[in-house]
């Protein structure tokens, strides 16, 4: 019964666990590292109930084959074979073009860089992506050509020293729970908390100023903040000195219209938040998917990295997922190279070419959105979709499910029967992260190790061997051991330079090193508040704490269900009485990509003129609502401040 | 201490003393993980004993009370009949350097799973334990404050074996049939107390008194939470901040709430098997109808403290519930440990109570 | 004297362990099922062991926690004439996980009883008094031992009137028993329900609207009541508008329960356990407990 220490596979706070097992799969105790610097011997609701999550009855534990339109049992061997000549078939037939890989934010880094390798490297295609694109891709090109920096800036621990804090758009309080506890630490000694959300959250009591914007709007507002630091000079000394200051400042000239109307915060309001947050430094700032879900996600997290630059301040990205830092620092995006290289740099690319041994094409490849919607028109011919349910994370929930469906061939690795791997053509039973070894990266650049506490249930294999497997069928050979891989990594990213299975059981892992590049102001556009008679209602989509992104490993503890209500949606009194609405009936809530029904509750935290919708487990999700529309820059859907309609259901 | 059942054990023997306890049943004792990292768990050889550990998050009480427990098998085998089996995991055990709060507290909980009903597993395990417990020369952490919950450093009655390291020795003394039969096999090595011994241990408990940094004045508390007397307003500002991580009760070492689930195993059988459970859950009490009588943060803050601290479960269960081992502090993301939710309580009351009252209050 | 509900002779755990260990069922197989309602399911239920069976016993208002195999446990009520050696019945409607796996039991499958678990209904207690039974929709089903073992032993009780309501005439529970009743001489049974059909001829509207056709006397007479929890709260205002005193009002509470054996913390307000010191109470005793805010 020797306790096993891991990293948490649920959030990016990356918290270290002991875990005990009693037998095959099954655990006996679980409890935090007291001495790890983020879960300083405590964890949150997810965290205490990993264990049943993901050893849940129902894993999938043999690869599954689709024949005569049903999922079989099926061996890997044939799993294997049947896949790679499929996509032998599109290759010869069409070009590797016509094939797509979406990857995990959630699989380890060697899993994840070894994806970017065989879809690059091996396949040939230049359609390879995360599940970042449907979350917070947004902060990557915002972030570079900012800080200079695609991650955050600070550590969890350092959090808890800021002066001022400014969360923008983020349930960290139920969704990143150490870093909201280390927020409520530092507001207890004096910090200056500015939360900026439409709806209210449980940040409320540490906050000392908190803004309810518009959905939708939030460019408007932060680019009145950032014209209000640079007009009342609120800014550091050093910061005219930084690249883009004048270009800033201009690009601020453009008056915007009456901003209260705009964005539901007005002059005062900002000269406040301004005030604020200059006069008490250290500053964070932090932004979550209320921002990065948004329209102009891109536009905004520059703006919010303005505000951080001129005040003398660090970003600090709050991205979800376990490994999306490592997804994203390993390539897994579809228009860079592992390590932030530019695919449209020639240099980057000759190192690639070597290292992979392979040709790679001058422009990006497809999105995952665009494939998704390749699917549909037939480019994609075969597609491969790892650790993501997709089906349910997509936006145009509707044509999205339909393009799924349509595609020839698709193969979905997973540790569930999820709404996206009912629609696969092959079925790879992945394990766990209790039950394979490799590393994530956490939200503080922390590389950590992940190690094997079970052996993988029933066939299921790790996400290493299932991708190992499919280069051998297609002619190349991968390492399959994580050390290996994680060495090539080291030698070939610069960000990993030096990191090796050695020092991180030295160690509470190895942090890649951020600052360097020097910081760049980059312009604020002005922001556009849409209005649509048709759809007269913005939603605000949260996410509730015991619940994670679809719900796919939080649904099976019977604990973190038991948490789950009904299906809900919320409106203002005021508004629900407008419309006739009485709570505790059905309601519909339609775009004009979907539509779904909820129980109606009435909240008065819910803002006029827009209507909640919690995220639950699979089913409706509110992702139904949102069409392909896009961040211009990230790629990202729009999922957060969609225009609806409210009804009663008849 | 009876004099009479006072012992020295010098600690040039403790391996051996120890190893000889290990022929009669598996050791449980503090272990070095990673990064300064300790547990309680099964060592091969008292060599592994960390003798010096400070103190440990996960509370032995889960050598008693597992955090997960397989109860019993059923198989719904052919044709549709149900075959039951009883799963009974009760090996030996000695725990070794475990504290006096934690020692408390499996007493408290021996008492509520001994009575009036008896919970086998709970019995055969505690059967099968014998506790070998460390006195405190200094509180292991900053947040401890047994001393203010009668439950440390150490304990004048309720141990079975209690040792305190006296530098080159522990004194070692016997407090339960379970300590003299454990005793048996090593007894040779131990030699009767000195004065020198005793007074070595005096002074080490004057000591230790002093270097408390956490205090918990829990009278006040009790009083207002058994008379209901505490507002709905001040339980929801507490409340207002909760996490609902269960950390406070999953490693709280008096906790003793558990769910069960029968769970589906890969071979079609099933196990039901009981785990750990918080009342700080919103789901805990939650029906199938959907009504769940304690909705809120606040109200379920409420439930902690009044199973912990109210009159009638003082009375049935002999003490309040909490032994002041101080990890419901350190585990919490907010600031509901116990010490901190009763200084708020007392000075939210202020508001509340009648003028000529206020004098009288701390 | 001031009324408390009655201790039970048995209690799993307590009087006796029949089983392997106190968390381990013992087999019972389903002989018959009836349907009462579109959602709710009565069930008769033999214990295999034949000589167990003899020996088990129980009284109106104590509950068992049945074990569906599969799916995990629950507690009902006992629903059927306490008298009755050979059998005994659970109502149940279809709500959790446990309950809608029981619904889909045939005949012949087998299922894991623990019990009897619980107080009781004061039936000894009130002999010569005079007795109002009030109950709604599903909450019939704990009160039907009571009334069975009243209505055997009628003479040792003074006037009995009886109050049901449902929300429609399809969903009471036990119509067949409500039909005997109703012809009865020696009882006052009145109906209602909230939606009427084209055959319903009784009252229309919420129980609480048939009190000014009862003719009781509040100080001699004692008040059973199982139902909605809003139901009791109005029945409860009214009765005590009508001079009961708060030990004559008695009523049967329901939380989420999970052991049975007053273990596992989910059933319990403030101290009490309610599998152990419950389910039935008085006004009296439920104001004393202030987590029921009464």
């Amino acid at each position: 019964m020797n306790p096993v220490l891991t990293t948490c596979g649920f959030c990016s706070c990356g918290c270290a666990l002991y875990i005990e097992s009693a037998a095959a799969a099954r655990v006996a105790s679980l409890y935090p590292s007291a001495n790890h610097p983020v879960s300083s011997g405590r964890l949150c609701m997810k965290g205490w109930n990993a264990t049943p999550a993901v050893l849940g009855v129902d894993r999938l534990t043999r690869p599954l084959i689709r024949k005569r339109d049903r999922l079989e049992p099926a061996s890997w061997d044939e799993a294997i074979s049947f896949t790679a000549s499929s996509l032998k078939r599109f290759i010869s037939d069409i070009g590797p073009q016509s094939v797509g890989i979406i990857g995990s934010a959630k699989t380890t880094n060697e899993e994840c860089y070894s994806l970017a390798r065989l879809a690059r490297g091996v396949i040939g295609t230049p359609n390879i992506d995360g599940a970042c694109r449907l979350y917070d891709a947004s902060i990557i090109h915002a972030l570079l050509q900012t800080t200079g920096t695609a991650a955050p800036q600070v550590d969890v621990n350092a959090v808890a020293h800021a002066g001022s804090i400014l969360v923008v758009g983020a349930n960290v309080m139920e969704q990143l729970a150490h870093v909201g506890s280390r927020i409520e630490d530092a507001a207890d000694n004096g910090c200056k908390v500015v939360a900026v959300d439409p709806r209210t959250s449980r940040l409320a009591p540490h906050t000392s100023l908190f803004l309810h914007p518009y959905p939708g709007a939030d460019l408007i507002w932060a680019r009145a903040l950032v014209k209000a630091i640079i007009d009342r000079k609120l800014y550091v000394d050093s910061a005219p000195e930084a690249p883009g200051f004048e270009e800033l400042r201009s690009s601020l000239d453009e008056a915007a219209g009456g901003l209260k109307a705009a964005c539901g915060i007005d002059a005062g309001e900002i000269m406040e938040m301004a005030e604020t947050l200059a006069e008490n430094p250290p500053l964070v700032v932090m932004f979550g998917l209320g921002v990065l879900q948004q329209l102009q996600s891109t536009e905004i997290v520059k703006a919010l990295a303005d505000v951080a630059i001129l005040l003398g301040g660090s970003v600090m990205p709050l991205r979800g997922q376990n490994n999306a830092q490592g997804a994203c620092d390993l390539g897994l995006v579809c228009d860079l190279l592992p390590g932030y290289a530019l695919l449209t740099n020639p240099a980057a690319r000759k190192v690639w070419e070597v290292i992979w041994d392979c040709q790679l094409p001058a422009k990006p490849g497809m999105s995952a959105v665009d494939m998704i919607r390749a699917c549909q028109s037939g480019e994609i011919k075969g597609l491969m979709v790892f650790g993501e349910n997709v089906a349910l994370s997509a936006p145009s929930t509707e044509e999205s499910l339909e393009a799924l469906d349509r595609v020839e061939f698709l193969a979905v690795s997973d540790l569930y029967l999820t709404e996206t791997a009912r629609l696969a053509d092959v079925v790879f039973p992945a394990c766990s992260f209790l039950e394979k070894d490799g590393t994530f990266t956490n939200i503080e650049r922390r590389v950590q190790r992940v190690r094997r506490a079970f052996e993988p249930m029933g066939d299921s294999r790790s996400d290493l061997d299932i991708i190992a497997d499919l280069a051998s069928a297609l002619g190349a050979e991968f390492p399959r051991d994580p050390r290996k891989v994680m060495a090539e990594i080291a030698t070939s990213v610069s960000l990993y330079k030096g990191v090796s299975y050695d020092k991180l059981d030295e160690s509470w892992g190895q942090q890649w090193p951020a600052g360097g590049a020097k910081a760049k102001l980059a312009p604020v556009s002005v922001g556009v508040a849409a209005k649509d008679e048709a759809y007269p209602f913005r939603i605000i989509a949260s996410r509730i704490n015991y619940h994670q992104q679809t719900g796919t490993m939080s649904a099976r503890s019977s604990v973190l269900a038991r948490e789950y209500p009904e299906t809900y949606a919320e409106l203002n009194e005021a508004d629900a009485e407008g419309l006739g609405l009485r709570s505790g009936r059905p309601i519909r809530i339609s775009s004009k990509s979907g539509s779904l029904v909820r129980t109606l509750m009435l909240s008065d935290s819910v803002p006029l003129g827009c209507v909640h919708v919690p995220h639950f487990f699979g089913g409706d999700s509110p992702n139904m609502l949102a069409s392909y529309e896009c961040d211009p820059v990230s790629g990202v859907p729009a999922y957060k401040a969609l225009a609806v309609n409210v009804e009663a259901v008849k | 201490m009876k004099a009479s059942e006072t012992w020295v054990l010098k600690k040039t023997d403790v391996s051996k003393f120890f190893a000889g306890v290990a022929k009669e049943m598996r050791l449980v004792a503090p272990r070095y993980l990673f990064g300064g990292d300790v547990t309680f768990g099964v060592v091969e050889s008292p060599g592994e004993i960390a003798w010096d550990y400070g103190h440990v998050i996960y509370p032995p009480k889960r050598f008693l009370l597992p955090h997960y427990e397989d109860m019993f098998r059923y198989e719904c085998g052919p044709p549709r009949r149900i075959r039951l089996e009883a799963i009974n995991e009760a090996p030996p055990q000695a725990i070794l350097g475990i504290r006096s709060c934690d020692v408390s507290a499996i007493r408290f909980q021996e008492k509520f799973f001994g009575s009036p009903i008896v919970d086998p597993y709970y019995k055969a395990r505690s059967d099968s334990t014998v506790l070998f417990s460390l006195v405190c020369n200094a509180p292991p952490k900053k947040e401890c404050f047994c001393i203010c919950c009668d439950a440390g450093p150490y304990l004048n009655a309720g141990f079975d074996v209690q040792l305190t390291d006296l530098g080159d020795r522990f004194l070692y003394e016997i407090g339960s049939e379970k300590g003299t039969k454990a005793t048996e096999a090593g007894a040779s090595m131990l030699v009767k107390a000195g004065s020198d011994d005793i007074a070595e241990r005096r002074r080490i408990e004057v000591q230790a008194d002093l270097l408390f940094e956490t205090t918990a004045y829990l009278a006040k508390a009790i009083d207002f939470i058994s008379a209901d007397e505490v507002p709905d307003e001040i339980w929801e500002e507490l409340g207002s901040t909760c996490f609902r991580c269960g950390a406070c009760t999953n490693l709280c070492p008096v906790c003793t709430c558990y769910t069960v689930d029968d769970r589906a195993e890969a071979d079609g059988s099933f196990t039901r098997c009981r785990s750990w459970d918080s009342c700080q859950y919103a789901g805990f009490t939650r029906e199938a109808s959907g009504h769940n009588p304690r909705p809120t943060f606040g109200s379920r803050v409420q439930r902690r403290f009044y199973h912990k601290t109210s009159y009638p479960y003082i009375m049935r269960d002999g003490r309040h519930g909490c032994v002041g081992c101080g990890r419901c502090i350190s585990a919490c993301l907010t600031k509901l440990g116990v010490p901190d939710v009763v200084k708020r309580i007392r000075r939210g009351m202020h508001k509340y109570l009648p003028a000529q009252d206020r004098a009288a209050e701390v | 004297m001031v009324l408390t509900p009655a201790k039970p002779r048995k209690m799993w755990g307590v009087t006796d362990q029949p089983s392997e260990n106190l968390y381990m069922p013992m087999i019972a197989v389903v002989d018959e099922i009836f349907d009462e309602t579109p959602d709710t399911k009565t069930f008769r239920l033999c214990f295999e062991d034949k000589e167990y069976a003899k020996s088990f016993s129980w009284e109106p208002g104590q509950f068992v926690e049945v074990t569906i195999f599969g799916a995990g446990e629950a507690p009902i009520g006992f629903a059927s004439n306490p008298l009755e050696k050979s059998f005994f019945e659970l109502t149940v409607v279809a709500r959790g996980k446990v309950t809608q796996m029981m619904h889909e039991l045939k005949r012949g499958d087998q299922v894991g009883i623990r019990g009897p678990f619980g107080n009781c209904w004061p039936l000894e207690a009130v002999k010569g008094m005079d007795l109002l039974v009030v109950s709604g929709g599903c909450g019939l089903a704990p009160l039907r031992p009571a009334i069975l073992q009243i209505l055997a032993n009628r003479k040792d009780y003074g006037e009995f009137w009886m109050l049901y309501g449902a929300r429609t005439p399809a969903d009471r529970d036990f119509k067949y028993d409500l039909e005997e009743w109703a012809k009865r001489d020696d009882m006052h049974l009145l109906q209602t329900v909230d939606i009427g059909d084209d055959t319903w001829k009784d009252n229309v509207g919420v129980v609480t609207t048939l009190f000014d056709k009862i003719k009781i006397d509040a100080r001699n007479t004692v008040a059973l009541n199982c139902g909605p929890a809003i139901m009791i709260k109005f029945v409860t205002i009214g009765l005590l508008k009508m001079g009961f005193s708060e030990d004559r009002l008695v009523t049967s509470l329901e939380r989420y329960m999970k052991c049975g054996v007053g273990k596992c913390g989910h059933c319990c307000v403030n101290h009490v356990y309610l599998c152990t010191e419950g389910p039935v109470f008085t006004y009296q005793q439920m104001r004393a407990l202030p987590e029921l805010k009464l």
